[in-house]
């Protein structure tokens, strides 16, 4: 019983996501490559995400601190973020890492820097409902115990 | 259904897309398969030289350090291997997918990979 809730909170969570425009489809490719002998691969691929975007965020921020910014490199931790958003199926921050792109290419600053307070709510966002989403699956798993 | 095992190379500086790469090539079918992995253009140039068997295919990332994808491209065919190369890049225009061309490649498929698109590739190089 308690597992068949959990099921449906989870289910509700990912809907959710889906329906806010968080994820693409490529987020369901990704539920499709997961099998019997790669049981934690959407994990393993979240987890990454999570990691690689925390980091980036924090390196686009100190680049643009500095007083002549690099765009060429700030468009490269950009383009970084923008392949692991579009690995994970994280429609709306890959979306915005567009919109950051060309910030970059105009050596705009206050462009890029508006771009990525935009990309770190969104990203935190899904990260938060990612974890969310883990814990769930976590707690599923844990009902049916391994023998 | 299962296909004949190939060897890979894999190059891709991001674990993340290495990671949904490996995944999707199993699904197409090669859960067999030999896939070599290299984190940057000059890795790739150095597992291809030092292979002992020729590779089937090589799927080459453009934005690499160190060494670029299209270095690594032309680099690979300026030794005189004629493995099929597949540019993967999420820089999908026009003229990033000539560049790439000019550099060597065969083709073009855009990031992410997936079991589908795998597949075509496989099937055009005579590797399903």
């Amino acid at each position: 019983m308690a597992a068949a809730a959990l099921t449906s909170q989870l289910n509700a969570l990912v809907n959710n996501m889906f329906a806010m425009g968080l994820l693409d489809d490529q987020f369901q490719q990704l539920q499709m490559l997961q099998d019997s002998t790669a049981p934690d691969f959407v994990s393993e691929v979240v987890t990454l995400f999570c990691d690689d975007g925390e980091r980036i965020i924090c390196e686009l921020a100190r680049q643009l601190e500095k007083p002549n910014v690099d765009f060429d490199r700030v468009d490269s931790y950009v383009h970084q973020l923008k392949g692991s958003s579009a690995s994970v199926g994280a429609q709306k921050v890959k979306n915005t890492c567009i919109q950051f792109r060309e910030f970059c290419q105009q050596r705009s600053r206050d462009g890029c820097l508006k771009t990525l307070d935009l990309v770190r709510t969104e990203f935190y966002d899904l990260r938060n409902k990612f974890q969310a989403m883990l814990q769930l699956e976590q707690q599923i798993q844990a009902c049916y115990p391994k023998h | 259904m299962a296909r004949k095992m190939i060897r890979v190379l894999l190059v891709e500086d991001e674990e993340i897309n290495r990671v949904v790469a490996r995944a999707a090539l199993k699904a197409a079918g090669g859960g067999g398969d030999v896939v070599d992995e290299a984190e940057n253009g000059a890795v790739a140039v150095q597992r291809v030289r030092d292979a002992a068997a020729p590779y089937d295919l090589v799927l080459m990332d453009k934005q690499m350090p160190v060494m670029d994808g299209h270095e690594a491209t032309r680099r690979i065919r300026g030794m005189g291997v004629t493995t099929p190369i597949v540019a993967v890049s999420s820089d999908g225009l026009p003229a990033d997918v000539e560049a790439f061309i000019t550099s060597g490649a065969d083709d073009f498929t855009s990031k992410p990979l997936s079991k589908e698109k795998l597949g075509i590739i496989l099937a055009k190089f005579r590797l399903a």
